[in-house]
C-alpha cells in the first residue's frame, strides 16, 4: 500500500515537473526518453515483426522455450555482473562452466553406463553434486578475486590466465580413467528429472525445474545485491576503491568475495548445462562468457563501475535470448546473424555509455 | 575420498600445467636432451643413415585437444609411440592455424625430425603448402593426418610437392555419402513409420559442425542427396527440410566448434514450433557428428521423444564418428545409426610411416592394408564404416 502510493506521488512530481518544461525542453525529453528506451522499443519492434512473419513465436510452447534458454543462463549472467560491476570482467566464466559440467557429469552417470568414467562409484546424492560444483567454481573465482586484489592486476589479465588454467584442467579431467576424451553422457535419470523434469504445466507446456533453480538464484542474487552488507561494499567499490577504502570498506575482501561468488554461479550453470545438454566435453561452456557479458551490459551493468541492478540483468539475458531466438524463427541467414547480434551489443553498449558521456 | 581424488586431481593438473610452461606441450620422454646437440637441418640425413628409431623426433601437432575424434586419435598414438620407445611430443594448436604455425617452427628448432600433422585449417593450398614448405626447408618428413590439405580442385598439388610427405586421413565425402545412403536405407524401410503426419513427404532438420570446414559441408551435401537417391530409387518422394523459410537448410554452430550444446539450442527452438500438435513435427535429424546428435536426442527426451521404451516415438537421429557415448544411445535405442571414423586404424597408420620415416624408407611401405588414392599415391585413406548396432 505505501508502495503504491509512493509510486503515485513520484509519478505526479514526474507529471508535474514535465509540465512545467517549455516546449523545446519536452522535444529534448522525449527524444532522450526514446533513445535510453531504444534497446526495448527495438525489441518490441523485433517480437511484433517475428510473431507477424511467424505466428509459432508467441505460442505457449515458443514462450516456454525462450524462458527455458534465458533461465539457463541467468546464472552465469547474474555471476558475471558482480565483476563489472566492480569495472572488471571474467573470462574464465566459460570454461568453469565447462570443467564443472564435466565434474557433474561423471559423478552422477547412470551405473549401468557402459563407459562410464568412475566405474565403480555409485551415483552420488545430487546435493553433493551441487555443492561440489559450487565448490570448484568458487575455488576458481576465489583465485581469480585473490590475484585481482592483493595484485592489483585488471582482472581481464588474471581470468585470461584462469581461463587458460581451467581448460588445462578440463582436457586432462576428460582424459582420466581411460575416458580419453570421449563425451560425458549416460546420466543417471534421477539426475536428468532433477534439472529437466517438470512439475508445473502452463498451458499443457511442461515447465523445466531448472527455470524454478534460476528464480531462487535470482532472488538470492537480488539479496546479496540489495539488502546486505557484502552488496552495498561491493558497489562503494565499484563506483571508487579509493573512496571505498577511506569509508572503512574492506575493498580486498569485497573483491574476492565477489569473484568467488561469481564462480559459484559458474558451478551452478555448468551443474545445469551438464543435464540440460546431457552430453559434456571439453568444448562445453566455450564463449558462454560472451553471451553472459553481453547481456549484462544490455541490461545496464555499466563497465564504468558500481552501476546495475539484478533486474537489469534478467531483463538483458531475456532481451538477448529473444534476439536468438527471433532469428532462428526467422531462419535469418547466419552470416547475418553475427552481424546482427555485433550490432545489438554495439547499440546497447553506445546507449548505455552515452548517459555518462551527458552528465559530463 | 572422492573429494580427496579430486582434489589430487586438480593439484596434479596445475603442477603439470607450471611444469609444461605454456604451449600444452607433453614431454613423453625422460632423455629431454638427447638431441640438443643436433642442428636442426642436418637431423634427418643422420637419422636415415642409422635408419635407427632412438634417432627420430617426432613432433605431433593437433589441431585441437577438445575435439572427441581427435582425442581417441591422440590416444591411440600416444600409445603406439610409447610402444615404439621413441621421443616424441605432442602439441595443441586450439584450433588456430598461426598457433599451429608457430609450434612447427618452435618443434624444427628443437630438433624434430618427423612433423605428424593434424592441419587446423582443413582443405586449404595456402595453410598446408606453408607447413610443407617449413619441412622442405629442413628437410624432415611430414605426415598430414585427419583434416584434408587439399580440396578436390587442387588434388595433388601439395602433396606431389615435396617427396618426404604423405597424408592419411579419411575420404571427407565418404562420410557423408554412407550416411546418405544409410538414411535412404533406413528410411525406405520405415517410410510410413517415421512419417508421423503422414503427408508422404519426411521433414528433416541438419545440424552442421563448422561453416568452412571440408568435412561439414560434404556431409551436410551428400547425406540428404544420396538419401534423396536411394528415396528416389525405391518411389519414394525426396526429403524436405522441415522449415520452408530458410534457404540454407542446415542449422550450424556459430563457435565452429560441433557441440552438443549448439544443437541443443536449436533443436529446443525448433521443437516449441515444430511439434507434433502443430501437425509439423521434424520427422529426422541428422547431424554432422555424433556430439550434435547427443545433443539432439537430449533435446527430443525432454519432450517425451527417444526415450528407448516401447510407448516413446522415435525420430531418426544419425551421426558421424561411433563415439561411444553414441554407440550406448544406439543400443539403447535413442539413435539410428552413425559412420565409424576408425580412430586406431588412423594411429596405426601414423605410426607405420613415422617408422618409414625414422628407418629411411619411403613413407607408405607397408600401408597397403589401407586404401591409397586412385591418383596420388602418397594419399592414404581409413576407411570409414556404417554402424548401426553391435
Amino acid at each position: 500500500m505505501n508502495v503504491f502510493s509512493n509510486m503515485k506521488s513520484s509519478w505526479n512530481a514526474k507529471i508535474s515537473s514535465y509540465q512545467a518544461l517549455d516546449s523545446k525542453d519536452k522535444k529534448t525529453f522525449w527524444k532522450e526518453t526514446l533513445i535510453n528506451n531504444a534497446m526495448y522499443i527495438l525489441i518490441l519492434v523485433a517480437i511484433i515483426y517475428t510473431q507477424a512473419k511467424n505466428s509459432y513465436f508467441l505460442k505457449p510452447d515458443s514462450i516456454v522455450n525462450i524462458i527455458s534458454l534465458s533461465a539457463a543462463n541467468i546464472p552465469i549472467a547474474c555471476g558475471i555482473a558482480g565483476c563489472i560491476v566492480l569495472t572488471g570482467t571474467d573470462l574464465s566464466a566459460g570454461r568453469v562452466v565447462g570443467l564443472t559440467a564435466c565434474i557433474s557429469a561423471s559423478l552422477l552417470q547412470s551405473v549401468t553406463y557402459a563407459t562410464k568414467m568412475f566405474p565403480d562409484l555409485p551415483v552420488m546424492p545430487i546435493w553433493l553434486v551441487i555443492l561440489i560444483a559450487i565448490a570448484v567454481g568458487g575455488l576458481v573465482g576465489w583465485v581469480n578475486g585473490f590475484f585481482v586484489a592483493k595484485f592489483s592486476l585488471h582482472p581481464f589479465i588474471v581470468t585470461l590466465a584462469t581461463q587458460l588454467i581451467v581448460y588445462g584442467c578440463l582436457l586432462m579431467y576428460i582424459m582420466i580413467n581411460g575416458n580419453n576424451g570421449q563425451p560425458l553422457s549416460g546420466l543417471d535419470q534421477s539426475f536428468k528429472d532433477f534439472v529437466t523434469g517438470s512439475h508445473l504445466s502452463v498451458a499443457g507446456v511442461p515447465i523445466p525445474n531448472y527455470v524454478f533453480y534460476a528464480i531462487v538464484v535470482v532472488i538470492f542474487m537480488w539479496f546479496m545485491w540489495n539488502k546486505t552488507t557484502f552488496g552495498k561494499n561491493m558497489f562503494a567499490v565499484g563506483s571508487s576503491p579509493e573512496a571505498a577504502n577511506v569509508s572503512g570498506v574492506n575493498v580486498m575482501k569485497t573483491t574476492i568475495l565477489v569473484h568467488t561468488l561469481a564462480g559459484c554461479m559458474y558451478g551452478i550453470t555448468g551443474f545445469i548445462e551438464s543435464a540440460r545438454i546431457g552430453s559434456n566435453q571439453a568444448g562445453t561452456g566455450l564463449n558462454y562468457e560472451c553471451d553472459a557479458i553481453a547481456a549484462c551490459v544490455i541490461g545496464g551493468v555499466s563497465f564504468v563501475g558500481g552501476t546495475g541492478k539484478i533486474s537489469g540483468v534478467v531483463m538483458g539475458v531475456f532481451l538477448l535470448r529473444i534476439i536468438f531466438v527471433a532469428l532462428q524463427f526467422l531462419s535469418i541467414n547466419q552470416n547475418l546473424q553475427y552481424i546482427i547480434k555485433g550490432l545489438i551489443i554495439l547499440i546497447a553498449c553506445s546507449i548505455d555509455m552515452r548517459k555518462y558521456l551527458v552528465r559530463k | 575420498m572422492k573429494k580427496k581424488l579430486l582434489a589430487v586431481v586438480l593439484c596434479g593438473a596445475m603442477a603439470l600445467s607450471m611444469l609444461a610452461g605454456c604451449g600444452g606441450k607433453k614431454e613423453d620422454t625422460p632423455a629431454a636432451d638427447a638431441t640438443a646437440e643436433a642442428e636442426a637441418g642436418d637431423v634427418a640425413d643422420a637419422a636415415e643413415a642409422t635408419g635407427d628409431l632412438s634417432d627420430a623426433n617426432i613432433a605431433v601437432f593437433y589441431y585441437t585437444y577438445s575435439d572427441t575424434y581427435i582425442s581417441s586419435v591422440r590416444t591411440a598414438l600416444d600409445a603406439k609411440l610409447d610402444s615404439l620407445g621413441v621421443k616424441y611430443q605432442n602439441y595443441d594448436a586450439n584450433n588456430n592455424q598461426t598457433t599451429q604455425n608457430e609450434q612447427i617452427d618452435t618443434a624444427l628448432a628443437q630438433g624434430a625430425n618427423i612433423l605428424i600433422v593434424n592441419i587446423v585449417t582443413s582443405g586449404s593450398v595456402d595453410a598446408s603448402q606453408a607447413v610443407v614448405d617449413k619441412a622442405s626447408a629442413k628437410g624432415v618428413d611430414l605426415i598430414f593426418f585427419n583434416r584434408a590439405v587439399e580440396d578436390d580442385a587442387t588434388a595433388g598439388q601439395v602433396l606431389g610437392s615435396y617427396d618426404k610427405c604423405a597424408f592419411v586421413g579419411t575420404d571427407a565425402p565418404e562420410a557423408g555419402h554412407m550416411q546418405g545412403k544409410m538414411i535412404g536405407d533406413y528410411l525406405v524401410e520405415n517410410f510410413d513409420k517415421v512419417d508421423l503426419n503422414g503427408d508422404g513427404k519426411i521433414s528433416y532438420a541438419m545440424m552442421m559442425g563448422q561453416l568452412g570446414n571440408a568435412e561439414a559441408i560434404y556431409r551436410t551435401q551428400f547425406a540428404v542427396e544420396d538419401a534423396n537417391a536411394v528415396l528416389t530409387e525405391a518411389g519414394k518422394p525426396e526429403l524436405e527440410y522441415f522449415d520452408p523459410t530458410n534457404t540454407d537448410k542446415y542449422q550450424v554452430d556459430q563457435d565452429g566448434a560441433w557441440s552438443a550444446t549448439a544443437a541443443n539450442n536449436y533443436m529446443t527452438t525448433n521443437l516449441s514450433q515444430y511439434n507434433e500438435g502443430n501437425g509439423n513435427m521434424i520427422e529426422l535429424v541428422i547431424c554432422n557428428n555424433d556430439g550434435m546428435a547427443e545433443g539432439v536426442i537430449s533435446a527430443l527426451n525432454d519432450k517425451g521423444y527417444n526415450l528407448g521404451t516401447a510407448d516413446s516415438t522415435l525420430i531418426p537421429v544419425f551421426g558421424v564418428d561411433a563415439t561411444d557415448a553414441a554407440k550406448q544411445l544406439i543400443s539403447d535405442g535413442k539413435m539410428v545409426g552413425t559412420i565409424k571414423q576408425d580412430a586406431e586404424g588412423m594411429a596405426d597408420c601414423i605410426s607405420i610411416m613415422a617408422q618409414n620415416a625414422a628407418k629411411g624408407a619411403a613413407l607408405t611401405d607397408g600401408t597397403d592394408s589401407y586404401n591409397a588414392d586412385a591418383e596420388i599415391s602418397n594419399k592414404i585413406y581409413v576407411p570409414y564404416a556404417p554402424y548401426t548396432g553391435e
